[in-house]
């Protein structure tokens, strides 16, 4: 009851402030942006006067796996900036504010708080990010070539998982610190070091969160799901969930003023 | 009986006591004022009250409370500087923490419409908190803290940074909502606690150094203050009149003598003889009450 | 040729109309919010000559919420 009150209000919020336009269309931006340019470079080449003479220049040849894949890249440096930018003052901002003041003095569960803002920023991001992979299936269909529908449904599952982990990671932080610039920071922070573990670890730890992306490449390719890419998802959900217990604790040993 | 029961409270940041010890117990239906100057911990009280402190050590219990119950189900609370969600309406709001606090919410909304008429702001009970002026933000604020009808609500400072009308309207408020229940508010102000509150808790340095009814104070810390003027220069008076032992304070400003004295009629005497005997050439002598503002400072310093 | 240039504006056409939506919703948060980091009339600047940049950003830095 209380659970869908704070999240119908974060759902209010989030539509009266614009976020339920602007997220999805950015999300959409994102995802189409590589593919489309990819497409016309050739053409754009061509139309300021191609190639000098005598030069021989192969456009190499762009498969429909590589096409697909270039939307995850720029979700996985555009679409996570923005997930961390809309999520980093949902609980420190009202905190920082002293909205929350008023808030927590009613008889509301810290994790009823916690979780049901989650979950409402879980609804945008994961909304906007389905639309905007939607747009780009299409786009390469029609450009690059076909990927089956059910080979897009678990693209669409499993990289999904990195963004529920990336709201979780902000989330959390949102709980330790008070300045949503902080929260902000911390977690771009914390995503980038996981990044650069992951490139110096990734033959050891193939199961590491963020080779995610390079799990999903292969199975586009294979067709099929790898042991590694069920081991990472089954890595990712425990964070998830580890993060959101921690953010319980984290905030119940904060104090509410001052 | 008592609503609450505040036992042993203590506070402390960073090693320093800023609450050290409080108890004390309020009966219902009473309007009770934290007098205090700033930093006597009256906020830092009011939060451990309402649960969004934890106190260092200590209880407080209120009346039919169950073993570990939750505290914010029985008590209201307005901060000093309450913020909202200002893209909302006072009404939207009010039915948002209404069902914050377990409210239905059919009863959360015909519950704000009521409160928006009590606090009298209802005719802005649809427009956006942002275009508010500060004493209707202070006035939707009382209304948030009595949305669930709590035993107690607690208000911090309520009137202290709101405009000369601002401030008589939510005093009048207040006066008007002490009928209902039980109010507990934060003030540093003399003035504004002796207006609304029956009871007063004298807070100074994180302690309660005097409480009680208004008048009870008052005759306890009776106290006169003589001015006496004098033709001339006053300094040779002066020193005669310090070392009387019915005088207890005393003072000099511009030209006239102040004494504080507990006991009025032997003060008279011994200074009207002392004044015949040494045919000093008085030209005033007033006997005023001491005023509850310098009582206050009286109590708050020692 | 003439096929390309038809498929061309299919492909052209979506990111206009998510610039023109952007920049119309971002007209009316600008008119709609009361404050703003900066000056308000250099916001109304970005957001119509930002391209689709323009109302992005005004949405993420442009307005102080409470």
């Amino acid at each position: 009851m209380q659970w869908r009150t704070i999240f119908a209000k974060e759902m209010s919020e989030d539509w009266r402030n614009f976020k339920w336009v602007w997220v999805p269309l950015v999300f959409i931006l994102i995802a189409i942006m590589d593919p489309i340019t990819t497409y016309f470079l050739p053409k754009i080449l061509d139309s300021v006067g191609g190639m000098p003479d005598g030069a021989v220049f192969e456009m190499p040849e762009v498969s429909p796996v590589d096409a697909i894949m270039m939307s995850l890249t720029e979700l996985s440096m555009f679409g996570v900036l923005v997930t961390v930018v809309i999520s980093m003052g949902v609980i420190s901002g009202e905190r920082k504010s002293g909205v929350a003041e008023l808030v927590l003095v009613k008889p509301v569960g810290y994790f009823t708080y916690i979780s049901s803002k989650w979950a409402g920023k879980l609804l945008l991001v994961l909304t906007s990010y389905i639309i905007g992979m939607l747009v780009s299936w299409y786009y390469v269909n029609i450009l690059f070539g076909e990927i089956t529908f059910s080979d897009f449904m678990s693209l669409l599952f499993f990289y999904g998982l990195w963004l529920v982990l990336v709201i979780t990671i902000t989330i959390f932080y949102n709980t330790l610190f008070k300045v949503p610039g902080v929260v902000g920071a911390v977690s771009i922070g914390t995503i980038i070091v996981m990044s650069i573990l992951n490139q110096i670890f990734s033959h050891k730890l193939t199961w590491f969160p963020n080779s995610l992306s390079s799990h999903i490449g292969e199975m586009l390719t294979t067709g099929e799901i790898s042991g590694d890419l069920w081991g990472t998802s089954v890595v990712i959900i425990i964070l998830v969930i580890v993060l959101l217990v921690s953010s319980l604790f984290t905030f119940r040993g904060k104090e509410m003023a001052g | 009986m008592a609503i609450i029961k505040v036992d042993q409270l203590k506070k402390a940041f960073d090693k320093q006591d800023v609450v050290k010890g409080l108890s004390f117990e309020l009966t219902p239906g009473k309007c009770v004022a934290l007098l205090g100057p700033n930093g006597a911990g009256k906020t830092t009280t009011l939060r451990m009250l309402s649960g969004l402190l934890k106190q260092t050590s200590g209880s407080v219990t209120f009346e039919g409370m169950k073993e570990n119950g939750d505290i914010r189900a029985y008590i209201g609370y307005l901060p000093q500087y309450p913020v909202f969600h200002n893209w909302m309406t006072g009404k939207e709001f009010l039915v948002y923490v209404g069902q914050l606090a377990k409210l239905t919410k059919a009863e959360a909304t015909s519950r704000a419409d009521e409160l928006l008429e009590r606090v009298g702001i209802s005719d802005a009970g649809n427009r956006r908190i942002g275009k508010y002026s500060g004493g209707m933000k202070q006035r939707l604020g009382i209304a948030q803290a009595m949305i669930h009808k709590p035993m107690l609500i607690m208000l911090d400072e309520p009137v202290s940074s709101l405009d000369p009308i601002g401030r008589r309207e939510v005093l009048t408020l207040m006066e008007e909502l002490k009928e209902q229940t039980t109010i507990l508010f934060s003030t540093h102000i003399l003035s504004d606690a002796e207006e609304v509150s029956d009871d007063l808790l004298l807070m100074s340095q994180g302690e309660i150094v005097e409480s009680g009814s208004i008048q009870e104070l008052r005759e306890k810390h009776q106290t006169s203050k003589i001015h006496l003027a004098f033709r001339g220069e006053v300094d040779t008076y002066y020193e005669a009149l310090k070392h009387l032992n019915s005088i207890s304070e005393s003072a000099m400003e511009k030209g006239e003598i102040q004494l504080l004295v507990d006991n009025i009629d032997q003060a008279r005497v011994d200074i009207l003889s002392l004044a015949a005997k040494e045919n000093w050439p008085l030209t005033k002598f007033e006997i005023s009450r001491v005023s509850l503002e310098e009582l206050f400072m009286k109590v708050v310093k020692s | 040729m003439e096929e390309l240039k038809e498929l061309d504006l299919a492909v052209i056409a979506p990111f206009i109309i998510i610039q023109l939506v952007l920049m119309i919703v971002g007209l009316i948060a600008w008119f709609k919010t009361d404050e703003t980091n900066g000056p308000k009339w250099m916001w109304l600047l970005i957001i119509v000559f930002g391209s689709m940049l323009g109302p992005i950003l005004f949405f993420i830095v442009g307005r102080r919420q409470n």
